[in-house]
């Protein structure tokens, strides 16, 4: 699957005109069956979903960086004495919408396709996920949205993460090293704390100042370090000033390479302050509260620049989005 | 069996196919929901509401989910009308379903224009008069709330709308829903549609402030659905009833059972709003259980149904 998205199904709306890229025309409501359910970490789950015909058609497409819409509304409850103090009053909420979630690694096999979700337990929807079991089936809209891009030319892809941005990138990660050899890629990922990252494996010194910290992205091939806000794991601050030192010490030719991010808003408004002062192009993945997921409720309006004038307008993250140019996105600090 | 149950019902000017819209705002322009349903089997279709100038709307968040229910203040962004022409109406012209435009507006004179430049279009059924969105500071419920100015909007209106059908969509932030409804029939209005959100707000207790943008927001989805049921029947007996004006009504519907406590209610169509969200199919579903319910009870067209609640209980 090539980064590229076809120019066809193009429409004329307000929100269609500054388009880039079409969306996906094989969107559509599938039930997919619960494969595994496994906890990763501290708070961690890897969710493996199987779709078959229709459904496995349409994910094998699912592209880095485009997301799906679960329907969590029919999940029990793990047992009262499972769930953690900080969540015992949002645990009695019942689930009406349903959640986004993007992939962290999609693979297609004969009729089946399977997604991994990566998800951290933070509210009632999330609580009620880990309580699914292989053989569980459940309702899934999806692909939604528009992917990462991958321009012509580049050589280096830098992926940075922060906190739970880190499943898109594990995708975007597996299907640079697939299809574009002529990329050299490095991945940094940021957290509160070493216990916050969400990785599998243990994160230890002698992997980072190797510079293949994270065994997700060791997997590829790919170099990563961490970064840990207060010192726990890596380099001892935020992934931005990670990423920044990175940049100064190896000094990539700007035409050449491209930073692609998910995390925090704060975090991608550094992102982007960096990529512009350095010259590099830069994609960043938006999150939205959002209520469809296919442009019909207009809950996820993301501000954007419209050229180089001074004019914004929103543009619906799920439909345009949730990847955007960070140069033409007002990012809140 | 259920192939010979009639579900159609009168509305206003038109017969429609059955009893089920999607409500303004959950559904798009025209044809968004094609992506996973069949729209020509709706009974009828509410569109996205439409000013005479692009609105961007408000800034986010703009929705948080409740207890079985949801807030949102969108802010009424929408494309504008000539883009609404431009793009929606050649799509719009393609559709089978009848197809209502929400018209909202600041002032009674950009509801009068919107509906103006409409009135000649064919493929347009009739205007959803929104007078009863909660999250515009101009407009919207401002003009819901005293029946002397529905009076005046509606009748503008009534007058910019030709031929068309006008349904008036009122707002249950009312002291006497009644009042505001038979303003709008005594001004001109063909149908009623019933309820828009609640005014709510949601409080981030961490921080200490609204968690929407717009501090409020209008509730939606089954929390309202017992207060829409009653409040469609309060207005059916009270005004809708003796003039023949048809209800259209809405509120929290998810399933076909919803849907027919609203038609006993006195609803002649139900509209499905905040479902569409979670299942865009559920109209469709709803359809067929209504059908369904029809042939078990042996009701041979629907219509019967319609305003039947008995006052003795079971």
């Amino acid at each position: 699957m090539a980064g590229r998205h076809s120019h066809s199904n193009y429409s004329n709306s307000l929100h269609y005109l500054l388009v880039r890229w079409p969306n996906t025309t094989n969107k559509g409501i599938f039930s997919a069956t619960v494969k595994a359910n496994r906890q990763v970490g501290h708070r961690f789950y890897r969710l493996a979903l199987e779709f078959s015909g229709a459904g496995a058609e349409a994910f094998a497409e699912f592209k880095p960086g485009q997301f799906a819409q679960l329907d969590l509304s029919s999940a029990a409850l793990p047992p009262a004495e499972a769930i953690p103090e900080d969540l015992a009053d949002v645990a009695r909420r019942e689930i009406l919408l349903r959640r986004p979630f993007s992939f962290a690694d999609v693979t297609s096999r004969a009729d089946k396709t399977v997604a991994e979700v990566l998800y951290s337990v933070v509210g009632p929807a999330t609580l009620r996920m880990t309580t699914l079991s292989p053989g569980d089936s459940l309702s899934v809209i999806g692909p939604l949205g528009n992917g990462f891009e991958v321009p012509t030319g580049k050589k280096t892809a830098v992926l940075v993460s922060g906190g739970m941005g880190v499943p898109p990138l594990q995708h975007l990660a597996k299907l640079l090293t697939a299809n574009y050899p002529q990329i050299t890629v490095i991945a940094f990922a940021g957290a509160k704390t070493a216990k916050e990252l969400p990785f599998e494996s243990k994160l230890d010194a002698i992997s980072q100042q190797l510079g293949f910290a994270i065994p997700e992205f060791a997997r590829y091939g790919i170099k990563s370090l961490v970064a840990t806000d207060d010192g726990s794991a890596g380099f001892a601050g935020l992934v931005t000033g990670c990423l920044a030192q990175w940049l100064e010490e190896t000094c990539p030719a700007p035409q050449t390479t491209i930073i692609y991010a998910c995390g925090p808003e704060a975090m991608l408004a550094k992102i982007a302050e960096i990529a512009k002062e350095k010259r590099i192009d830069c994609q960043v993945s938006m999150e939205r509260r959002m209520a469809c997921g296919f442009g019909v409720c207009q809950s996820c309006a993301v501000p954007c620049r419209i050229g180089d004038s001074s004019e914004t307008i929103y543009k619906l993250c799920c439909e345009y989005g949730p990847v955007f140019e960070s140069k033409e996105v007002i990012l809140d600090l | 069996m259920t192939g010979t149950v009639n579900i159609s019902v009168d509305f206003a000017a038109l017969k429609l196919a059955n009893p089920v819209f999607t409500a303004s705002g959950t559904c798009g322009y025209a044809d968004e929901l094609a992506d996973f349903i069949d729209v020509s089997q709706l009974g009828g279709f509410i569109t996205k509401s439409i000013t005479l100038k692009p609105r961007q709307g408000h800034a986010t968040p703009r929705i948080v989910e409740t207890d079985a229910g949801m807030l949102n203040a969108i802010g009424l962004a929408n494309i504008g009308l000539d883009k609404f022409i431009q793009e929606k109406l050649p799509i719009i012209e393609k559709m089978t379903v009848p197809v209502f435009v929400n018209v909202a507006g600041e002032t009674i004179a950009e509801y009068v224009a919107v509906t103006e430049r409409l009135a000649n279009e064919k493929a347009i059924a009739g205007f959803e008069l929104n007078i009863s969105c909660p999250n515009v500071e101009k407009g919207g419920i401002s003009f819901g709330r005293d029946p002397e100015q529905v009076t005046q909007i509606t009748s503008a209106v009534k007058k910019a709308a030709g031929q068309k059908i006008l349904m008036v969509k009122l707002s249950p932030c009312v002291t006497d829903i009644s009042a505001i409804a038979q303003a709008a029939v005594e001004a001109g209005a063909d149908a009623l549609s019933m309820i828009n959100t609640f005014t709510a707000m949601v409080i981030d207790i961490e921080t200490r402030t609204p968690v929407l943008a717009n501090k409020t927001g209008g509730l939606s989805g089954p929390a309202i659905k017992p207060i829409a049921v009653y409040l469609v029947n309060k207005v059916y007996n009270e005004v809708a009833k003796a003039r023949g004006i048809p209800i259209l009504g809405m509120g929290g519907i998810r399933t076909a059972s919803d849907a027919l406590e609203f038609i006993i209610a006195g609803a002649s169509a139900v509209a499905i709003g905040t479902a569409n969200f979670i299942e865009p199919g559920s109209a469709l579903r709803i359809i067929d259980g209504i059908r369904k319910y029809c042939a078990r009870h042996s009701v041979a067209n629907i219509q019967e149904l319609i305003g039947s609640l008995s006052q003795e209980r079971a």
